[in-house]
């Protein structure tokens, strides 16, 4: 029974002061609103980044170049001996790259449970020439459905039709600035001079704009097969095999198991992009970083609000422990003050949290494809706000209890 | 009635260290007896309300030894101390502290709530009864910083009553009243130590008073005079 008496004195402190109350409610509904909001927002940011990052890269990249550069039989014939071995002007054989039986990779690699979308590509640098006008760029010959089940190119193409590409054997699409760095439109005809010195007339039926300028400015895409045969390769050749999987933070495990199948070199997008990698979390540990920020703000607003009305009952509770309540029930007074000020401002924090960032949502931002702000919000985030705006609430709350659960009542009563 | 001891105290020492070192009070003894209904008179600042202080358990900073019902209390935690209180003193202090955000009501209620023996129905019902012996009919429900002066002593001592504590103390409880209110908290006083045996120890400046009750002790400088 003690314990509801002081459950109804601590509400009666809440109620009585109901501005003081609220201010100090306010002061937690700040930090967590905040903490929920700066979460989302980088969420958002990082997703958007990602979702352009991820328009032209894959989640693993599979290919064969050839890199090996320390074969060298006459230094390890004799490297033991006392022989003394000088090679002059040594030179490196060009050894095959690219894949020549791509068909038996993807069969493999399409039976592991994680994959979602396969594409072959062949690339290669090239030089295009409309008139007299050179520009080099990279051919990118390509499957055309399964290209755009990876990367959704399709909807990039803003003039003729992606799939003209099936119909048209000799057709080109060219990305925007590079068709007008070339002075040429749809149906004009295009040169394209492969290194080995193969040059070949394509028509262009269509025309691709992406977000990615770099792209719209050298590249080009073919049917595979008609990119194989500017290459001169076989009909199972391709240069790179792009795999997307279910999970795309999980592609170190991915690599593992289907290495040992694969004898060639396998690619995650983490590996090939550490910039993007290094940037999205710069940016969670910045958006951590703010949110305790708020959060330890919040938490000394909290204190120095229990402080003051803690200084101001000084009298109170010297007069609740001379008629026989003890420290700990001081104690249980001022803490589930503070739990309830916790609760309350974490509850109204995060509904608040949740509309700051849907009205964050609307602001127009258009810029790579975007349409506004991005926003995007996790369960973990809320949880987390919640869990810390009561704990900081708590220990806030904690400190001058105790002093208040100290106090010794005689001094205050003598006066 | 049986006569028990209810207070003793033996060779009550007590320094106050600020602005210097100085003896309030200088080696005090005595005993009450259950029931009795007593008074400490004397000089201001002779040391009265110091001596209550110590016999109610809320100072614990002094030498010699202090016993109530029995009981040493010297020596023990102040959260002992509290709880025995609770229970067993009724304390009206010379400016009757109140909460002020709580109700006259509430204000009596507290200390039977925090005792927890009787149902909250049984605890407002004996709470509006003090009131009401005490003339407070009416004022049941306002804020205790809403009375008077007068009317906020008698909300005191109904809070000093609600536990039927065994000792009922008061520094000046009547300070404030007038004659009449005056005279009718002397009688509750000396009905509650005739009929149920409370021990009642109050300060007072007033002849009256003092005259009206069993025992008188009179102090001077730290020490007893008679
Ligand atoms: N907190 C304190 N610190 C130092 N000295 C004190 C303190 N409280 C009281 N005194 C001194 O102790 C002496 C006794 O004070 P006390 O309050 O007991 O007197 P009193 O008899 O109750 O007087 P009154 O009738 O005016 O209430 C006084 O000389 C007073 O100045
Ligand atoms: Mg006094």
């Amino acid at each position: 029974m003690s314990k509801t008496t002081n459950i109804q004195i601590a509400k009666v402190h809440l109620t009585s002061k109901i501005w003081q109350t609220f201010v100090a409610v306010l002061g937690v509904t700040f930090g967590v609103s905040m903490y929920i909001f700066m979460n989302s927002f980088m969420n958002g940011v990082n997703n958007a980044q990602d979702d352009l990052a991820f328009s032209a890269l894959s989640h693993i990249r599979i290919y064969n170049l050839d890199n090996k550069n320390d074969y060298n039989p006459i230094e390890s014939h004799y490297k033991d001996s006392k022989t003394l071995v000088t090679i002059l002007n040594r030179k490196n054989i060009q050894y095959t790259t690219g894949l020549n039986n791509s068909s038996a990779i993807v069969s493999s690699v399409m039976k592991q449970p994680e994959v979602v979308a396969i594409a072959r590509q062949v690339n290669a640098n090239v030089f295009f020439r409309g008139g007299s006008k050179q520009v080099n760029g990279i051919i990118s010959g390509v499957e055309l459905k399964s290209e755009d089940e990876l990367f959704n190119t399709a909807e990039t193409v803003i003039q003729g039709e992606w799939n003209n590409l099936l119909t048209y054997k000799t057709g080109i699409i060219l990305g925007k600035l590079l068709a007008e760095k070339l002075g040429l439109q749809i149906n004009n005809s295009v040169n394209v001079l492969t290194s080995d010195g193969v040059s070949k007339n394509y028509i262009i039926v269509g025309i691709f704009e992406s977000n990615l300028k770099t792209m719209d400015e050298t590249k080009a895409y073919l049917n595979i097969t008609a990119a194989r045969q500017l290459v001169g390769k076989n009909s199972d050749f391709a240069s790179d095999i792009m795999v997307n999987i279910k999970d795309r933070d999980n592609t170190a495990s991915f690599i593992q198991k289907i290495a040992s199948m694969i004898p060639y070199q396998i690619e995650s997008w983490q590996e090939a992009n550490e910039q993007l990698v290094a940037g999205s979390e710069l940016r969670n540990i910045i958006a951590v970083a703010v949110s305790l920020t708020i959060l330890l703000v919040a938490g000394f607003g909290i204190y120095n609000i229990m402080t003051m009305t803690i200084n101001e009952k000084i009298r109170e509770i010297a007069i609740l422990k001379a008629l026989g309540f003890s420290g700990n029930d001081i104690m249980t007074i001022f803490l589930t003050q503070a739990t309830v000020i916790g609760l309350l401002g974490a509850l109204v924090g995060a509904i608040m949290g949740y509309g700051i960032s849907l009205l964050i949502n609307m602001i127009p931002f258009t810029i790579a494809g975007m349409e506004t702000l991005p926003i995007f919000f996790r369960a973990q985030d809320f949880l987390l706000a919640i869990v810390f705006g009561i704990l900081t609430t708590l220990i806030a709350g904690y400190l001058p209890s105790r002093k208040a659960s100290k106090i010794d009542p005689v001094i205050i009563i003598r006066g | 009635m049986e006569k028990t001891i209810s207070i003793e105290i033996n060779n009550l020492i007590k320094y106050f260290y600020e602005p210097e070192k100085f003896q309030v009070l200088k080696g005090l003894s005595f005993t009450v007896q259950k029931g009795e209904f007593l008074s400490i008179v004397g000089k201001s600042g002779s040391g009265k309300s110091t001596l209550l202080y110590v016999l109610s358990t809320m100072d614990t900073d002094y030498e010699g030894t202090l016993k109530i019902n029995g009981d040493v209390l010297t020596g023990k935690t102040q959260n002992q101390l509290a709880a025995f209180r609770n229970e067993h003193i009724g304390f009206v202090f010379q400016f009757h502290y109140l909460l002020p955000e709580f109700t006259a009501l509430q204000n009596v209620m507290l200390p039977a709530l925090k005792l927890g023996k009787l149902s909250i129905e049984e605890i407002e019902h004996k709470a509006y009864e003090s009131l009401r012996l005490l003339d407070l009919k009416g004022q049941e429900l306002k804020n205790a910083k809403r009375l008077s002066g007068g009317q906020q002593q008698r909300v005191a001592i109904a809070r000093a009553l609600i536990n039927s504590p065994s000792v009922i103390m008061g520094d000046e409880p009547t300070g404030n009243l007038d004659t009449k209110n005056s005279r009718a908290v002397q009688d509750i006083f000396k009905q509650l130590a005739q009929e149920h045996g409370q021990t009642i120890i109050c300060v007072t400046h007033d002849p009256d008073f003092a005259n009206n009750t069993d025992r008188i002790i009179e102090m001077q400088d730290g020490l007893i005079l008679s």
